[in-house]
């Protein structure tokens, strides 16, 4: 019986604390699970329960995957205790990846908070695959603290590795080590740093930051079908049929998560 | 097909019930005081019977979609293929959502699909109605129409008998002798019935005032302003999630994990829209926070969603929330409020 509710199981290799509450599991499915940047995945404890997450590492690399994975209740904390050794499951992928081929020839912007980054490494790794595609690739990563910035020690390495990527990261309240931005992720959103009419964005964070940032690109020139919003709902089957993740016309998990701002706007309570 | 018609006796019928329950788990509606519900064929309650009068009050969902079904080590269950009699129309009528959900779709449900090829469905006319029905409202009929194998339709000691399709007929086939001819007027007494039934679903949904889909499409979107429609109908909601429960055509479940001795399990579990933590994420965001966002969800879904993606009201009109719900909500006065821009708060207080 092909079961779409059962877990291929997965070793975990290795455990990276990037935060005080962020970790970085790198795990090695028995048999192995592609997926395409902005997809996501169920990872699960057996016996205990499954929550969905999407993978942190590169597309191309196919018998590994990372998951960044931030403390927030039942299930995360207790994946929080796992070590490398240890078994775990993992079902997927699940709906749509950041549409790449839509955004070749066009400058990419974008916007992360927070555990946000997680997805959008995954989609930095994939553009730097093909970077000369892509005119240019500006990241905005805002965190709380600057020691709560996720893949400190990658960021310097993403920046060497392709001549054209700007990177810019911003925390909320400063410190004596802090030479950066101190403000909310939107004031190192600035007119000029891209070409609006030829240029895609694309933001992932919590919803709050999303909602504001959303408002300060449509400022900034950017269309609504241009901004595309990873929408985090309550899932569970990520299958279509367990109805937790609809919003409007839509399920999550299959029509998403990401979607163009265009298509959403109109529907009740999307920031909350 | 060609839908082949017979008659059959009803003691001939209980004869048949009993011979195929050697075979098959058969499922009948009791009369339990006033309720009706599904029993497992016990030929000691032959005079407890009831196969016409109106929908059973538990949804036949739960045959094929059990309450809780396990879903990851399957070495259980009894594989006896399951015969259910004396569906109504409203139940049958389900499964063109149940089917959309759980069969369509990029991927199918294994457990699903094998429960429903697993049950034969015998339905059953309605020999009455009930204050509640309103299946006329929702473009169904207090018979069946469709998602049968076989109908029965009562007709003084007999019933006429509906084939619709292969795995009706091979039950025919196999059991030829209780199976009679009917005559002309045989017919008659059914359109008689059906008529009969129609007109008293008819005048309650009259007599209530209660919105058809024609009248429905889209009121669900034009309420979203109508907050105090909602906050009115809430106010009284328990968030018991019964109306969700006891609904042919909710179909929303959770899966749930069990470590036990013997190993680790997944189980599938019904849901409810309305408990405050179906929609809510981790750190307690939550896009449907209030009692009322939830109860106003509950009819987009039924009543903006599912015509839009499928075109089909997900209601039958089988008035089963409104017989469950603890607080007097009346899905027939939230319709009528959303189509006329008046209502009147649940009597409750
Ligand atoms: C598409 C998508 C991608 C995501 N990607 C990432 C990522 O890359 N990194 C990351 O850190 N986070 C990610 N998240 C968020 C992550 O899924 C949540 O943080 C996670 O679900 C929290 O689970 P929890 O059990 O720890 O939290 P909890 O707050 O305990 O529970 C979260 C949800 O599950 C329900 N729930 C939990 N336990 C039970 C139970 N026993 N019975 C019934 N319901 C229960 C709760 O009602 C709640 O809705 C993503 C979310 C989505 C939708
Ligand atoms: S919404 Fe109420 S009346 Fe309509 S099908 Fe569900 S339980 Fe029956
Ligand atoms: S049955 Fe009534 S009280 Fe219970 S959740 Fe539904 S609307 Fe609320
Ligand atoms: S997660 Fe079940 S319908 Fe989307």
């Amino acid at each position: 019986m092909n079961n779409p509710y059962a877990y291929t199981e997965a070793e975990i290799l290795k455990v990276v604390d990037e935060t005080q509450n962020i970790k970085t599991f790198t795990l090695r499915p028995k048999t192995g699970i592609g997926f395409r940047a902005g997809q996501f995945m169920d990872v699960s404890l057996p016996g205990i329960g499954e929550a969905p997450f999407t993978p942190s590492s590169n597309h191309y690399v196919k018998d590994v995957l990372d998951f960044t994975i931030m403390r927030a209740g039942r299930v995360t904390s207790l994946i929080h205790q796992a070590k490398a050794g240890d078994i775990v499951g993992v079902r997927g992928p699940y709906g749509l990846g950041y549409p790449l081929n839509e955004f070749k020839g066009k400058e990419v912007f974008i916007v992360g908070g927070g555990v946000g980054l997680a997805p959008l490494r995954a989609l930095l790794y994939a553009l730097f695959n093909e970077v000369n595609d892509y005119k240019k690739i500006v990241l905005k990563y805002g965190a709380k603290t600057s020691k709560d910035i996720v893949y400190k020690n990658e960021i310097d390495s993403w920046r060497a590795k392709a001549g054209h990527v700007d990177i810019e990261i911003s925390v909320d309240v400063g410190d004596d080590t802090w030479k950066g931005n101190v403000g909310l992720v939107t004031t190192v959103l600035k007119p000029g740093l891209v070409d609006v009419n030829n240029a895609v964005a694309i933001v992932c964070g919590p919803p709050i930051m999303m909602k504001f940032v959303t408002f300060k690109l449509l400022d900034l020139g950017f269309k609504e079908n241009t901004v595309y919003l990873s929408m985090e709902k309550n899932m569970s089957c990520g299958i279509g049929k367990c109805g937790h993740c609809r919003i409007g016309p839509y399920y999550a998990c299959k029509d998403g998560p990401v979607f163009t701002y265009d298509k959403i706007k109109d529907l009740p309570n999307i920031w909350d | 097909m060609e839908k082949k018609t017979y008659k059959i006796t009803k003691k001939d019928l209980y004869d048949l019930f009993a011979r195929l329950s050697a075979n098959y788990r058969v499922f009948l509606p009791y009369a339990d005081g006033q309720r009706l519900d599904f029993g497992e064929f016990d030929p000691k309650k032959e005079d407890r019977i009831e196969l016409g009068g109106i929908r059973q009050s538990r949804p036949v969902k739960g045959f094929i979609n059990p309450p809780r079904e396990k879903i990851l080590d399957t070495s259980r269950k009894d594989k006896r293929p399951v015969i259910l009699a004396g569906v109504k129309a409203c139940d049958l009528a389900s499964f063109i959502l149940q089917d959309f959900v759980f069969l369509k779709g990029e991927v199918e449900d294994p457990f699903y699909a094998e429960n429903r090829n697993n049950t034969i469905i015998i339905g059953c006319d309605c020999t009455y109605a009930k204050e509640t029905c309103f299946c006329l409202a929702m473009e169904g009929a207090p018979y069946p129409q469709k998602n049968f194998d076989i109908n029965l339709s009562p007709a003084g000691d007999s019933f006429i008998v509906e084939v619709a399709s292969e795995k009706g007929e091979n039950i025919i086939n196999n059991f030829k002798m209780f199976f009679k001819n009917h005559s002309a007027t045989d017919l008659n007494v059914r359109q008689a019935n059906r008529e009969k039934v129609s007109r008293e679903v008819r005048y309650f949904i009259d007599k209530r005032g209660t919105p058809d889909t024609s009248a429905i499409r889209g009121a669900v979107k034009k309420s979203y302003n109508l907050t105090e429609l909602w906050k009115d109908f809430a106010s009284t909601c328990v968030e018991c999630g019964a109306c969700n429960l006891v609904c042919p055509t909710c179909h929303c479940f959770l899966l749930y994990d069990e470590k036990t001795a013997g190993g680790n399990k997944r189980f599938r579990m019904w849901d409810a829209c309305m408990y405050n933590t179906f929609a809510r994420v981790a750190g307690g965001a939550n896009p449907r926070k209030r009692l009322y966002e939830r109860l106003r969800n509950r009819f987009e879904k039924k009543f903006d969603f599912f015509p839009q993606i499928l075109n089909y009201f997900a209601c039958t009109g089988c008035g089963r929330c409104i017989e469950a719900c603890p607080g007097d909500i009346d899905l027939r006065e939230v319709l009528k409020g959303l189509v006329t821009g008046k209502w009147n708060k649940p009597p409750h207080e």
